[in-house]
């Protein structure tokens, strides 16, 4: 009875999310990497939230494609919703219904910890190991992978560096340097905003890029471990490497770091305001890279443009050398449905993958392929590609990964606040510490 | 008085319809009522909780609050533009001669543009950085002062996100208003403008009593789709600056598929349809009071 209600309950939502997907087949021992018997070809669906005309979806398709020629009745369902948000309550929806893909994205968030716990996902380590691929990853991009206690289930496409990229000529116009630390950024600021400049493009829309920034001060002054500890309220910020990111964040908000009316502008707006020479700063990846290293990039400021790494601060745990490197959004693959075929095909792709990805411009996560710099770049592409090179052995995590959905939809929500003054640092400190206390416990007991 | 076996494949033939209803809207109540009792995220057992998603709805969450009290400013800004602005509307169309078809048309438009694009224009609208009409226009009319990101002030945002609701559907209310204020008849107008009665007189002596059941019908239909307005504000500020623009129905949406807080999400939802059913049965009664006395 308990089943029957629970099945009838998400069958509403689900109806609304994907028909397509699903599959049959008793659960299975998520740690049998290698299941054995005959590989009959059928389709198998990869639920994923990345651009539909990216290079993953491109490779991915031709290499199943490469695939079914061997395999004959062989396909590769790809269901893709790029924008996040959606994307995460669609797999959600559909975990609840119990009718996930043969292969899905997620973050290692703590919705994705229970369902590894659960035993619906297999093993990543043990897969990649299988299939003599673990040695190939950049320690890094698994690292980004990890759930809290190293276990490992999600297998990286990317790998990504974020650098804060600015305008060589609006800061000499305002007459400031490079920031040597985190703490002169809002002085920086002041500067800019005198000189008639705005400081930092940000978009507000989508929340996390402004949540990236609370994520610096901690990560400074505490290192990583930081927010694997606030998440579950074992600390907070009320302490002292808390009251940090809370003052600073504040205070780049009275400095008027970033443009008017930020919570309601969105990815594109931010990247214009920037690329036409607007805004002085702004803070995104190398995924970024074809928009602003190559001739695309608005002839106006194409010669002032560059990129500074997250600058560190007095009495910094971390190196200059250690900041946000994600490898993106990893994929998951359902144990349940987890069979000979799907083995197989994982097999074919992975291997093959990293030649075809480096040959797109793009920062492959292994290391096994060299990245090539496309034609139409400039120098600074290549600069922006052996940073990764010299990456020291911490990263900073983005924390909307890391914090449980309510309190991080809270923190999300309360930063805007806390950057446009509608709160003090101390309301701000106190809304998100009984945020933490009030939900952490049900989602990391 | 229908004839026996008339009234019977009457009834057989509401039948059908009546069981998609049950299926479609009692149904989902139901078992919205039942999960409010238990706590689920959606992947773990489910752990019944009794009455606990009621007493922390009730008493111990200040976004609940927020939002209650926010749709309710909502609702009171879509209700005075849907039904005063269609009232107004409607009047003048009336005692237009030439051109009519073409202003209801216009006014209607809105109505059929979908609502993604409605938020979209909006968001272009109110915005400040690139300059937006609704700065633009306060700049040009020397009210360059009360220039703002109106998306991104905590003091504006939930007028700015009520606002586009309100404009969309007068349209549709106008037509319907329109419909009954020409079914009035001439000659109890023109009996009482020989008594001497003026415009104001007119209408609130003839023309609105005479239009009450349909006000009260468009009442009921603009004040339950306020309650449950959602795409607009969700579309254009998510809820924010804070909680600034958050609605019960946005705020019950991000707890289901953001929070994954099923139960405590369906407490939310049994408040709103509880709180459309009050909204109703107040309007009744309140109208019907007034229609006796």
């Amino acid at each position: 009875m308990k089943k029957l209600l629970r099945a009838a309950a998400v069958a509403a939502v689900a109806a609304l999310a994907l028909t397509a997907c699903g599959g049959g087949g008793a659960a299975t021992d998520p740690s049998n990497v290698s299941p054995t018997g005959e590989i009959k070809p059928r389709e198998i669906s990869w639920l994923l939230s990345r651009p539909a005309d990216g290079a993953v979806i491109n490779i991915m398709k031709k290499l199943a494609d490469d695939y079914a020629k061997d395999h004959p009745g062989f396909a590769l369902n790809l269901i893709t919703t790029p924008d996040r948000p959606s994307y995460i309550q669609k797999l959600e929806t559909l975990a609840a219904a119990n009718k996930l893909p043969e292969l899905f994205d997620t973050d290692a968030t703590p919705f994705a910890q229970q369902l590894a716990k659960q035993g619906k996902m297999v093993e990543a380590d043990k897969l990649l190991k299988s299939l003599d691929l673990y040695d190939d990853y950049r320690p890094g991009a698994l690292d980004y992978q990890r759930f809290d206690d190293g276990s490992l289930y999600m297998i990286p496409f990317q790998f990504e560096l974020e650098f804060i990229w600015y305008n060589k000529a609006l800061l000499q116009k305002a007459g400031v340097a490079v920031p040597q630390s985190l703490d002169d950024i809002p002085a920086m600021c002041t500067a800019l905003r005198n000189a008639g400049i705005t400081p930092i493009a940000i978009d507000g829309q989508d929340q996390w890029p402004l949540e990236r920034y609370v994520a610096y001060q901690p990560f400074r002054a505490a290192g990583p471990d930081f927010v694997q500890k606030l998440k579950k309220g074992e600390a907070a910020f009320s302490d002292p490497a808390g009251q940090k990111t809370v003052q600073w964040m504040a205070e780049l908000g009275k400095a008027k770091c970033f443009q008017e009316g930020f919570s309601a502008q969105g990815y594109s707006d931010a990247q214009n305001q920037f690329t036409s020479g607007e805004a002085a700063m702004y803070n995104i990846g190398t995924w970024e890279l074809p928009s602003l290293a190559t001739d695309k990039l608005n002839p106006d400021v194409r010669d002032d443009i560059d990129f500074f790494t997250l600058p560190t601060t007095p009495g910094s745990v971390t190196a200059a050398n250690e900041f946000v490197s994600p490898s993106g959004i990893g994929m998951a693959v359902n144990s349940k449905t987890y069979d000979p075929l799907v083995s197989d095909f994982l097999k074919f792709a992975l291997e093959k993958y990293p030649a075809e990805y480096a040959a797109t411009g793009a920062l492959s996560p292994t290391t096994t392929v060299e990245t090539t710099v496309p034609a139409n770049a400039t120098p600074l592409y290549k600069k922006a590609l052996e940073t990764a090179n010299t990456l020291g052995e911490k990263q900073a995590m983005p924390w909307d990964t890391q914090l449980d959905p309510t309190t991080n939809g809270r923190l999300q929500q309360e930063l805007v606040l806390l950057v446009q003054g509608n709160i003090t640092p101390e309301q701000f400190t106190k809304t998100m510490d009984d945020a933490i206390k009030q939900n952490a416990p049900k989602f990391f007991k | 008085m229908l004839p026996n076996r008339s009234r019977t494949s009457v009834l057989v033939f509401l039948l059908p319809p009546l069981l998609l209803y049950c299926a479609a809207v009692l149904f989902p109540i139901l078992q919205s009522l039942f999960l409010s009792f238990f706590s689920w995220n959606g992947i773990s057992d489910m752990e019944f909780v009794g009455l606990a998603n009621y007493v922390r709805m009730l008493t111990a969450d200040d976004i609940f609050w927020r939002s209650f009290f926010n749709a309710l400013v909502y609702l009171a800004i879509c209700l005075v533009l849907q039904l005063g602005g269609a009232l107004v509307v409607a009047s003048l169309l009336t005692s237009l001669r030439r051109g009519r078809e073409l202003i209801k048309t216009l006014y209607l438009l809105p109505a059929v543009i979908s609502t993604v694009a409605i938020a979209f224009l909006f968001v272009r609208i109110y915005s400040i950085d690139p300059v937006g009409l609704l700065n633009q226009l306060l700049h040009w009319i020397g009210l360059g002062s009360l220039e703002r990101a109106w998306l991104s002030d905590v003091n504006t945002v939930l007028a700015a996100v009520s606002a586009p609701e309100g404009w969309r559907f007068t349209g549709l209310y106008m037509l319907i208003i329109y419909a009954a204020l020409i079914a009035v008849p001439k000659e109890l107008e023109e009996a009482a403008v020989l008594d001497g009665a003026s415009k104001w007189t007119l209408f609130t002596k003839i023309r609105f009593p005479y239009i009450r059941p349909v006000w009260i019908t468009t009442t009921i239909m603009a004040t339950t789709y306020g309650l449950r307005g959602f795409d607009i504000p969700y579309l254009m500020t998510n809820g924010g600056p804070g909680q600034s623009s958050e609605l019960l129905t946005t705020y019950m949406y991000k707890t289901a598929f953001t929070s994954t807080d099923f139960g405590y999400a369906s407490t939310i939802a049994v408040f709103i349809v509880i709180e459309c059913l009050v909204a109703v049965g107040l309007i009744l009664f309140m109208l019907k009071r007034k229609a006796d006395s």
